[in-house]
């Protein structure tokens, strides 16, 4: 009898979520085109490092979200945390495509190269790799429970992977600028902008997660009718 | 008995079973050797003569001999419920991931004993800088991929697409084993510096991080 009205509450609380991400996320860009001063070494194309950071920070986030579920998993064999982490890798996966599109562009407009085999860009590709292949394996392994524990080894040791592929990739020739100072204005930009990207990527997790439960819960629903009607 | 003892006897099983088979290593090898000549015909003489050509090539054909053996090694397991009995008896689990390993590594060892001669002649590419270099880097860059390769076996191997799969999950998680490596081998033979401890210390933290984490690991995948 309570569910009805608590999925009420529950659908106004994410529509008012998204609109609050989303008139954010719209403040901030205002903020970086109109407010914030231009780099002078990189010029206007240094302004996309205010959506490269937070969302590398943020796939380093979910993929970290990741491992807890899947040790979560391989301790107490719950379905939650296997949806758990299918959603944080999808978000992981998500983030490290703008992180790998952002800075190809930025490297575009510096080096004159869409690729270069840098370390960073190494390490921003074998991330998205890591997790790409994460949401690859899922629907390759048949069966409910092998799948999830065949997908919480591979969350656990990609996450310890992605310390041993940043040193590796630090043995790499590197052509990307020193460390880039900031104004005043631009830190205060920068912290801005974490704030809608944070608020996507935990939207995104957290939305995949209610999701993949409530069709676990209509599967279960289903097989129980089906059962009482047999 | 003894843990060496059991460890003794589990891998010298998986390598009788080879011995008598000898479907595995003839696999790899043939595969190897194949990576190695599609490599040299498609790179042609000129690049050849300028040539690094032979690492790259050596670490494909270890990359994917490495995936068939350890979809070998564990399949035998599965053939008549074998991985059962095998988890009934008083045997560690610890245990059958070491031997696991140990065969793989010695499968894996034999390949490279046969085809990086072979790749080093036709590729043109002269080891005679670091020797030793070369088989140290290659050496421990196929113990943290086989601990690797091992671990996602015993889950992978009772599934539908095994060799496939495992090749999907495996290769992308050994990255920094093939980033930390080719760049030692770029180092030692294209700039001529001696093996750096930096380097080493990487390869040495990979091995030892993903050789822990599989051992761990395994006694909670390993299922009949």
């Amino acid at each position: 009898m309570t569910t009805q009205p608590r999925h009420a509450g529950l659908a106004i609380f994410a529509t008012l979520y998204w609109l609050l991400t989303a008139l954010l996320a719209a403040a901030v860009t205002v903020m970086t085109l109109y407010w914030t001063p231009v780099e002078q070494s990189m010029g206007p194309v240094q302004k996309i490092f205010y959506l490269h950071l937070p969302s590398a920070i943020n796939t380093l986030l979910a993929a970290f979200i990741v491992f807890v579920a899947s040790i979560g998993y391989l301790l107490q064999r719950k379905s939650a945390w296997d949806d758990l982490a299918a959603a944080a890798a999808r978000s992981a996966a998500v983030f490290g495509a703008i992180v790998l599109i952002t800075g190809m562009i930025w490297g575009k407009a510096a080096w004159g190269q869409w690729w270069t085999w840098s370390p960073r860009l190494t390490f921003s590709l074998v991330l998205w790799l890591l997790y790409v292949v994460y949401l690859i394996i899922r629907p390759s392994v048949e069966g409910e429970h092998r799948r999830a524990l065949v997908c919480a080894v591979y969350g656990i040791v990609a996450f310890l992977d992605v310390p041993l592929v940043w040193l590796s990739a630090r043995l790499m020739p590197d052509i990307h600028p020193g460390s880039i100072q900031l104004e005043p204005e631009m830190k205060l930009t920068l912290l801005a902008a974490f704030v809608p990207v944070t608020l996507a990527a935990l939207g995104l997790t957290v939305t995949g997660w209610r999701l993949a439960a409530s069709r676990r819960r209509k599967l279960a629903d289903h097989a129980e009718l089906e059962a009482q009607t047999a | 008995m003894t843990l060496l003892k059991q460890l003794w006897l589990l891998t010298a099983k998986d390598l009788r079973i080879e011995a008598r088979t000898r479907q595995t290593l003839g696999l790899i090898v043939v595969l190897g050797l194949l990576i190695v000549v599609v490599l040299g015909l498609g790179l042609g003489p000129e690049q050849l003569n300028q040539s690094l050509a032979a690492p790259a090539a050596l670490w494909v054909a270890y990359l994917f001999g490495g995936v068939l053996c350890f979809e070998k090694t564990m399949a035998v397991e599965r053939h008549d419920a074998a991985l059962a009995g095998l988890l009934m008896a008083p045997v560690d689990r610890g245990v059958i991931y070491l031997a696991k390993l140990l065969s793989n590594l010695i499968l894996m060892f034999a390949l490279a004993a046969i085809v990086t001669p072979i790749a080093v002649t036709m590729l043109s590419f002269d080891l005679s800088p670091a020797p030793g270099g070369f088989a140290a880097v290659m050496a421990l860059a196929m113990i943290g991929y086989a601990a690797l390769g091992t671990l996602f076996s015993a889950p992978v191997s009772a599934t539908r697409l095994k060799g496939g799969l495992l090749a999907v999950i495996v290769l992308p998680i050994a990255l920094p084993l093939v980033i930390v490596s080719t760049q030692l081998l770029l180092a030692m033979f294209r700039d001529q510096v001696p093996l750096t401890g930096t380097g080493l210390a990487i390869l040495l933290a990979c091995d030892a991080i993903y050789l822990v984490v599989s051992w761990l690991l395994f006694e909670l995948v390993l299922e009949p």
